[in-house]
């Protein structure tokens, strides 16, 4: 009778696991296939504009489009790199966005360094200035830019493309929290030890904040992949043309049926450099920008 | 903190910093204050020996006098209140079944991730071609439609008929769902990822406990997750927000520098739109609806702030 | 509280220091009265156009000719972009002072200019008398002779004193205008005529086969997949629409905005109609130039075009694949509403001359447009490569030029072909007043053109219309207010 009872609840138990495990597998399918429709949704773009800059014109125009290619046309990709002059841009934006993030990350780093570790007079207040210029428009600031450079005599030059955005306010805060993260006490033993602030800054706040500083220098490349009013004001010339400036020009000034494939192949090939650095990035990137968020 | 013996050093490290913000935002700040209170300031004028402007509100006047100026405003408010909700919902769900699954989180993760790293004039112009029909007079007796576009491709699938999305004669809430599907799929990935990494830093006890409660999943999710999440959300919807009142190179991606559709150009004008049209010929003016966009902004801000303080549990 | 009102004193002394300073202002040179012109120091001018390559070799060749007659001169010119962004870039440079000395120009943007009043008037140049010896020995009057201004085509010189206040600004450098490009070969294959109105009136009996509205309705009943008819500039359309009328568009002085009156809503609503039906796209409409469409042959095509004449290359209907012709394309002038005064606008660039401190660079600068506007081997060789229209009368006196414009054809020569039309309708060029604002008038009929060909079918079409051009001129005077 007992050892009936007991089997009759290990059997009933069972039922229970048994009907848990069902939901639970109900819920992780539920979750994968909701997971999945959302994913199929945020890359399509990409996919369409893959399948796009490769089809021919006539293709391109069917009724119904088509979803793979019926034939495969790269030439699109050349021309589009003929159109936009995509070479030349490449070369001016890697140069822009090189130079200009290693000088804002030496600024950065000192200036985080400097709100994070050091006392001095008027820190908090100036620091909480510093935020309360994030919440102005950049676009307010375009025009008097405009008119301080053309005084300096830097248009249609790399300079102007670099200095004006060299600080952000946003990494000075991104970086100082991270630092702020960092315990001082290892800060005051290196002051016993007599170890110099830069030293310190190198060897220790540096290395400990690794995934910040990689992600605002992802930040700030992506920050010149995509700048678009600013060169378009003030380095419109061939020589010193960025890529957005470029791809747009190159499809607004053209003659004749906007050819849709050959617009795509040279989307396509400015995002590429992007994903090729956020696919072997993809950690620092989102480790740093999350990181950073949160503690707002 | 520290007493640093020598307070110089600080000066001295922030020294490049100070120099290039005094110059390159300090002083247009102040400048913007100052042509904005200067009536019909208009840069080249200035430039004419002899020419003063009289002090006052003219250009705030002329600017919300201004017909169009309601039309960015409301554009505006629009893409904030329809979007910060929409993609603050959409990245808390993605985040939460995010979390609760191991195989194939990173590459999901992954996935979502991928609109962050785009060029939003660029990826514009292929929502812009997903959503383009080609051929002519669309909805007339003497309509030619050459392609409907892949989204009304997909959509015919289901039944529905092509919609007239940007192209000539499109409605405006068709013109405003593009819109606002594209700045969605865009603050998605910056929000996906702030609130999984909250949701990863969440201590699993309070799961363990609800569990053992017996508690659902959606009460779970209401009285666990959300407060427990509270301070990222805030942080996304504050974020979301200040984008969105800036709101500007989507729209240029999609619809081009016109701000809308051809047949209704400024249709979809946001108010940064509104500032730069300003900013050709009356700088003044512009200067005058930038400070009132920073108002609103500063404003809104502060509510946000008030109520995720009295909202939020830390 | 020391310490905050301190802070305070400071910041306004601070606001007080920027208010003064932008209360000194660079002095601007004002008319000139010393017209020698020293040819022994050196002097550079610089001058912004959106030549390409092409014309870039052509002025680069011309430039070494006239530096022979003054080497003391030198020129640095660049391509800045494309007409709006030569405007843009000068309309802040000249806010710090830092114009060009020449630079290519439409009327609007010299109108710009001049609320700052930077562009040198020309009027003192034009008549000085005072002679400069080149190097080559000769001397040469520094202001125009009598056969030099008689030989610019009349239309286009006129351009530069569009104004309102009587001065002269700009000399023409290149121009061009609009043509009606037609598929000649299916034209000839269904016996229709080149149209040369727009619609049947009171000029002609109904049902005359020369209106547009007419070969419209024809072509669209043989090939229903077909649009007829792509204008390509909105703007020129209505404006031309208003020029050929005779109704008010714009006024340099008085009132600016005239163009929201009866007869305009009508002729709006005229093309309005013909869009429902199928009959017309243009270029914001379609997308893209409609030479596109022009020269494509599946469904969408369209058999008339009405575009720049300096595009016809553009126009060439040529395969894709195997570069052979299409179809053969012939051009007439665009159609008129009043026969009697034809109309036809005169686009292009002009070339004005900003001041200087220094008269030297002025004067260099004039020197220097004078050749080229001037030479009649320099308008001839750029007209040849732009496929532009010379400003002279006598270029035709060129052997080349000769020589290219009897090859003229409806094939490969088509750019010739346009330009022999153009040619034949040298009175009836215009252009329309041009003041601060004349542009944003030229943007906002363009939009206005649009926004009205897309009234809905069942819209109440009249108050529609009244309602745009009301939001048009609004949009006018906000803008130039």
């Amino acid at each position: 009778m007992t050892a009936q009872n007991i089997t009759m609840q290990e059997k009933d138990m069972s039922r229970v696991h048994a009907r848990q495990r069902v939901m639970k597998i109900a819920v992780q399918v539920g979750l994968y296939a909701f997971l999945g429709i959302m994913a199929l949704i945020v890359i399509f773009p990409f996919y369409f504009m893959l399948i796009s800059s490769v089809k021919s014109m006539d293709e391109y125009r069917q009724t119904v489009q088509t979803l793979w290619p019926r034939d495969i046309i790269l030439h699109n990709y050349v021309d589009a790199f003929k159109t936009a002059n995509l070479g030349t841009l490449f070369l001016n934006t890697m140069y822009v966005g090189v130079v200009s993030t290693i000088l804002s990350l030496v600024i950065t780093v000192l200036s985080a360094f400097a709100f994070a570790r050091l006392e001095f007079k008027g820190r908090d207040a100036m620091f909480a200035a510093l935020l309360a210029t994030m919440m102005i428009p950049g676009e307010l600031f375009t025009i008097t830019n405009y008119a301080t450079i053309s005084a300096f005599e830097w248009k249609n030059t790399y300079t102007v493309l670099i200095v004006p955005f060299l600080v952000s306010v946003f990494y000075i805060y991104l970086l100082r929290q991270n630092f702020l993260q960092i315990p001082n006490e290892l800060y005051l033993a290196a002051k016993v030890d007599g170890t110099s602030d830069l030293k310190y800054l190198w060897k220790v706040m540096i290395p400990l904040s690794l995934p910040t500083l990689i992600s605002i220098t992802i930040l700030k490349m992506m920050g010149a992949w995509n700048s678009y009013v600013w060169p378009r004001l003030v380095a419109n010339d061939e020589a010193h043309r960025m890529i957005t400036n470029g791809l747009r020009n190159a499809f607004t000034d053209s003659t004749g049926d906007v050819n849709i494939p050959v617009q795509m192949a040279a989307v396509a090939l400015v995002s590429t450099p992007l994903f090729l650095v956020f696919i072997f990035l993809r950690k620092y990137i989102m480790k740093g920008v999350s990181r950073s968020g949160i503690k707002g | 903190m520290v007493e640093s013996k020598h307070p110089w050093k600080a000066w001295i490290y922030l020294a490049p910093a100070i120099v290039l913000l005094l110059i390159f935002t300090v002083w247009p700040i102040v400048n913007t204050l100052r042509m904005a209170f200067l009536e019909n300031y208009n840069i080249m004028a200035a430039t004419v020996p002899g020419v003063t402007f009289n002090v006052g509100l003219g250009n705030f006047q002329q600017v919300i006098q201004y017909g169009g100026f309601l039309t960015c405003l409301g554009n505006t408010m629009l893409i904030c209140f329809l979007t910060v909700p929409i993609s603050t919902f959409l990245a808390l769900i993605i985040a939460v079944c995010l979390n609760a699954i191991r195989p194939l989180q990173r590459m999901l993760q992954t996935i979502f991730f991928l609109p962050y790293v785009t060029n939003s004039i660029a990826i514009g112009m292929v929502f812009a071609a997903m959503f383009n029909m080609i051929g002519n007079n669309f909805g007339g007796e003497g309509e030619l439609l050459i392609t409907a576009g892949i989204i009304n491709n997909i959509i015919g699938i289901f039944g529905v008929e092509p919609i007239n999305w940007i192209n000539v004669g499109s409605s405006y809430a068709a013109n405003v769902f593009v819109m606002v599907v594209y700045i969605v799929w865009n603050a998605l990935p910056f929000k996906i990822l702030i609130l999984l990494g909250g949701l990863q830093s969440v201590n699993k006890q309070y799961y363990d406990a609800a569990k053992v409660d017996g508690t659902s999943r959606v009460r779970t999710f209401w009285r666990i997750t959300v407060p427990l999440l509270s301070p990222m959300i805030a942080y996304v919807v504050i974020t979301g927000f200040i984008g969105g009142f800036k709101e500007y190179s989507s729209i240029v991606g999609i619809f081009g520098e016109d701000m809308g559709p051809t047949g209704d150009p400024r249709r979809l004008n946001t108010m940064v739109g509104f500032i730069y049209d300003a900013l050709a010929n009356h700088q003044g003016r512009a200067s005058a609806a930038a400070l009132i966009l920073f108002g609103i902004i500063f404003v809104v801000t502060m509510i946000n702030l008030w109520v995720s303080k009295k909202k939020t549990h830390y | 509280m020391k310490r905050r009102i301190l802070s305070i004193v400071l910041a306004l002394s601070m606001l007080l220091a920027i208010f003064t300073l932008a209360a000194c202002n660079k002095d601007n040179a004002g008319e000139i009265s010393d017209f020698n012109f020293d040819t022994t120091k050196e002097v550079k001018i610089v001058f912004y156009h959106t030549m390409g390559e092409a014309l870039r070799a052509v002025l680069d060749k011309h430039i070494v000719e006239f530096n022979k007659l003054y080497p003391n001169i030198k020129i640095e010119h660049s391509q800045v972009g494309g007409y709006d962004d030569v405007r843009e870039q000068i309309k802040t440079e000249i806010t710090v002072g830092d114009q060009p000395n020449l630079a290519y120009c439409y009327p609007d943007h010299v109108a710009l200019y001049n609320v700052a009043m930077a562009v040198q008037p020309l009027d003192g140049l034009i008549g000085a008398t005072a002679t400069v010896t080149r190097q080559d020995g000769t001397t040469e009057q520094v202001g125009l002779t009598e056969a030099q201004v008689n030989n610019f085509i009349d239309g286009f010189y006129n351009e530069g004193k569009q104004f309102g206040d009587g001065k002269m600004y700009t000399l023409p450098f290149s121009k061009s205008t609009e043509v009606f490009y037609y598929n000649k070969t299916v034209f000839d294959q269904n016996g229709l005529k080149v149209p040369t109105h727009w619609w049947c009136g009171d000029a002609c009996p109904a049902g005359c086969d020369t209106s547009l509205e007419y070969v419209c309705a024809r072509l669209k009943a043989i090939d229903p997949n077909c649009i007829p008819l792509g204008y390509d500039s909105e703007s020129n359309w209505f404006i031309t629409m208003c020029e050929q009328l005779g109704t008010p568009y714009t006024s340099a002085t008085g009132e600016h905005f005239l163009f929201d009156n009866e007869s305009n809503h009508a002729f709006v609503k005229k093309f309005r109609e013909w869009y429902l039906a199928g009959y017309v796209t243009t270029q914001e409409l379609s997308g893209g130039y409609t030479s596109a469409l022009f020269t494509k042959t599946d469904a969408g095509r369209c058999y008339m075009c009405i575009g720049s004449s300096a595009g016809a290359n553009h126009q060439i209907p040529k395969d894709k694949d195997t570069g052979e012709l299409l179809f053969e394309v012939g051009i007439s002038p665009i159609p008129q509403a009043n026969a009697a005064a034809p109309k036809v606008i005169s686009q292009g660039p002009s070339v004005c001359i900003f001041k200087k401190k220094d008269n030297q660079e002025v004067l260099a600068s004039w020197l220097f447009l004078k050749y080229l506007t001037t030479t009649v081997e320099f308008q001839a060789e750029f007209g040849l490569t732009s496929g532009y229209l010379p400003v002279l009368e006598t270029v035709g006196t060129n052997e080349a030029y000769a020589a290219m414009l009897a090859q003229a054809d409806g094939g490969f020569n088509l750019p010739q072909l346009a330009t022999k039309v153009c040619l034949q309708q040298e009175k009836a060029y215009y252009t329309s007043p041009a003041f601060n604002g004349s542009s944003t008038a030229r943007d906002e009929v363009g939009k206005l053109m649009q926004v009205c060909l897309a009234i809905k079918a069942n819209a109440n079409v009249d108050q529609e219309i009244k309602n745009a051009f009301k939001a048009a001129v609004d949009e006018c005077k906000y803008q130039a207010g």
